[in-house]
């Protein structure tokens, strides 16, 4: 890891509640010497960006249980271009389906874990996105 | 990544990690007299360690019951017709989560999620449309709503009855109609982000009061034990948590004056059947045991269906992966398996595409076909409780019993199970369980096929996978504008001034009345709850 620690804002965007996934892997992330800040439930995409500016995160992982994931990376991606933060990574999980996993990853999703993704792999991945900037 | 690998070798044989229970009780080697040697009351006698009926499925299978809703009513009610057609012998109607929060289709954090968890709806005409040429007297119909929410939604199934010459002495069903645990279990933030949660409570009670005057053979409430599991919290915390919250709703009856034989059989469970078959079944076997003890000996019961722990049954989606779905037919069949060797009263076989999407139609007719190969071929339902008396299942009977009952003490000590809730406690209790699960699977010490063993590195998923119809959304924002436009504004806001005005006085009238006027002048389901939100200054999430 970099000298500082990698920051990255964990939430749910609109009515699902299912948070199992983000707390595991808010706790896994923090184990492994990221910086989580907890957004919870209930989120807008526009409270989740502003937050995100707020605590000048690194990365922003929100997760997907009920078929939401379109509707709301889209309104995502369309914020980050606008505020000009393409330097924040977007990360995405829950259930979704092998052909969305493409969609997202082609509208700029930089990662996407699906269920039974392990632990290290989750990690990797996120490592590996920030991997030009450790020194 | 197997930090305890499977030992798989050829020379050594095959063996697993470790021999104790998805609950970590150590299973023995062998299971004798020195085990159990206790005595095994007949089925349908008391504590019903055997089943609540002499002679359960001879006299009649269990319910097959799938939930089901998804996109308009329209589309949902086409759903049902087609389950009823393939087999199903129980509607189970699941609303979306924007209804499960009492938001109509247009308020702006609701707008993503409509109609995709659930059907969405909130008219009296939404549920008209769901119920389309499906007789209300003719089916037993499961109502997925808590309260306040469950109060409207009952208010609509009643009028439909009415509207259709149909008695509601006459309805048979049951509304879930609890609390704390429908959302996603118990969690802190989603039951207390929309509406307060003792007003909800009230509200649910209400709800109970009201069918026990009005619909006798209507279940009142159904303590939602799956969804508490589906947390990740192990089957003692399931077992004990649903009973103590049984025994707060109890409580709460009995203080507004009724007498526990009138209502306690009309309550009954929804829980889950996990992959530990053993454990399950004597989960289930030791929670009609302890319902039938807590009511009896605490609570002073005398009728001997109010000792009846009646529960419906779905199989966990915790063990099934996204990986090898095909898999969890085989799963969930197992699961199956358990739950009628359990003796359960109704069954939902949760889908092999469950960590894709919504169900499609081919993979909930599966689930149908996987519990009538066990009811018609495998002759396990021609004895009752066939696994009664085996040492193994009867020692981990009382072992169950046991710890729940201590558990459950724990609760009851620091003021039962809704203080815990609200005091934080269960919400501990729940993240330590998940994150402990989630280390289970991580680190191999629960082997799961295609997961951290046997696993496809290039797999290439080829299952069908349920897709919405792409204008859904729109057209119920659509639907529901132009609803509120067409309709006698002076008696929508007339009911809902009254709703408010009783609510703001903080009066002990049983709201479901004032509830079902505002349903038949129109008012909206967000509507009432607003009226309802704002009489309590309460705030909800934007």
């Amino acid at each position: 890891m970099t000298l500082k620690k990698k920051r990255i804002i964990i939430g749910k965007i609109g009515l699902d509640s299912h948070d199992n996934g983000i707390r595991i892997v808010s706790k896994w992330l923090m184990d492994s010497g990221y910086e989580v800040i907890y957004a919870g439930l209930y989120n807008t995409p526009e409270r989740i960006i502003q937050m995100a500016v707020q605590e000048d995160v690194d990365a922003i992982g929100v997760s997907f249980l009920g078929g939401e994931h379109l509707f709301y990376a889209d309104k995502l991606i369309t914020l980050l271009r606008k505020k000009e933060m393409g330097d924040v990574k977007l990360i995405i999980g829950g259930v979704i389906p092998p052909t969305d996993v493409d969609e997202l990853k082609k509208c700029g999703v930089d990662a996407v874990f699906t269920p039974g993704t392990m632990r290290e792999t989750i990690i990797r991945t996120i490592n590996d996105l920030f991997a030009d900037q450790i020194s | 990544m197997n930090k305890k690998p499977i030992g798989s070798t050829y020379l050594e044989g095959e063996r697993v990690p470790h021999f104790r229970s998805l609950s970590d009780f150590e299973y023995r080697e062998i299971y004798d007299q020195s085990d159990w040697h206790g005595e095994l009351p007949a089925p349908g006698v008391y504590p019903f360690t055997r089943g609540i009926h002499k002679d359960m499925y001879r006299g009649r299978l269990w319910t097959r019951r799938q939930q089901s809703g998804f996109g308009t009513p329209e589309e949902s009610n086409e759903r049902i017709k087609f389950l009823l057609k393939v087999g199903q012998t129980g509607v189970n109607m699941d609303v979306d989560i924007a209804t499960k929060s009492g938001l109509d289709p247009d308020y702006p954090l609701a707008q993503g999620d409509v109609g995709l968890q659930g059907t969405s709806l909130c008219t009296y005409e939404d549920m008209k449309a769901l119920y389309k040429d499906i007789p209300l007297d003719q089916v037993s119909s499961t109502l997925i709503i808590q309260p306040p929410y469950s109060a409207i939604i009952m208010a609509h199934y009643l009028l439909l009855a009415r509207e259709s010459g149909i008695p509601w002495e006459r309805l048979v069903g049951t509304i879930m109609n609890c609390a704390l645990t429908q959302y996603v279990g118990p969690t802190f933030q989603a039951n207390t982000s929309f509406f307060p949660i003792d007003q909800a409570i009230k509200i649910g009670l209400d709800v109970m009061e009201y069918m026990l005057s009005c619909s006798p053979r209507w279940n009142i409430i159904n303590i939602n034990g799956y969804n508490i599991r589906e947390t990740g919290v192990n089957a003692i915390q399931e077992a004990a948590f649903s009973l103590s919250l049984a025994a707060d709703y109890i409580k709460g009856l009995i203080k507004r004056g009724l007498d526990v034989d009138s209502f306690a059989q009309r309550m009954a469970f929804f829980s889950a059947a996990h992959i530990d078959l053993f454990e399950e079944v004597a989960k289930l076997r030791a929670m009609r045991r302890i319902w039938a003890r807590m009511l009896k000996e605490k609570f002073g019961a005398r009728n001997e269906k109010s000792l009846w722990f009646r529960t419906a049954i779905q199989t966990s989606a915790l063990p099934l992966t996204a990986q090898q779905p095909l898999n969890n037919i085989v799963r969930a069949a197992i699961q199956t398996l358990a739950a009628v060797l359990a003796g359960t009263q109704s069954i939902h076989t949760t889908g092999y595409d469950e960590a894709y999407s919504l169900p499609t139609e081919e993979s909930q007719k599966l689930s149908i076909r996987t519990q009538q190969i066990i009811g018609y071929e495998t002759r396990v339902v021609n004895a009752v409780d066939p696994l009664g008396g085996s040492y193994l299942v009867e020692s981990l009977t009382d072992e169950i019993e046991e710890k729940v009952w201590e558990l459950m003490k724990v609760i009851e000590d620091r003021g039962g199970f809704v203080q815990c809730f609200k005091d934080g406690w269960v919400e501990e209790q729940i993240n330590e369980a998940r994150y402990k699960f989630a280390q289970a699977t991580d680190t191999g010490e629960q082997p799961v096929v295609g997961v951290n063993i046997f696993r496809d590195e290039e797999e290439d998923i080829k299952i069908n996978i349920f897709r919405h119809s792409f204008d859904m959304q729109t057209k119920r924002i659509q639907y529901i504008q132009s609803y509120r436009k067409n309709r006698n504004q002076e008696s929508v806001k007339k009911a809902l001034d009254t709703l408010y005005k009783l609510i703001r006085r903080q009066t002990e009238k049983n709201m479901v009345e004032p509830i079902m006027e505002a349903v038949s002048a129109k008012a909206t389901l967000q509507e009432i709850c607003d009226a309802m939100r704002q009489a309590a200054d309460f705030v909800i999430p934007s």
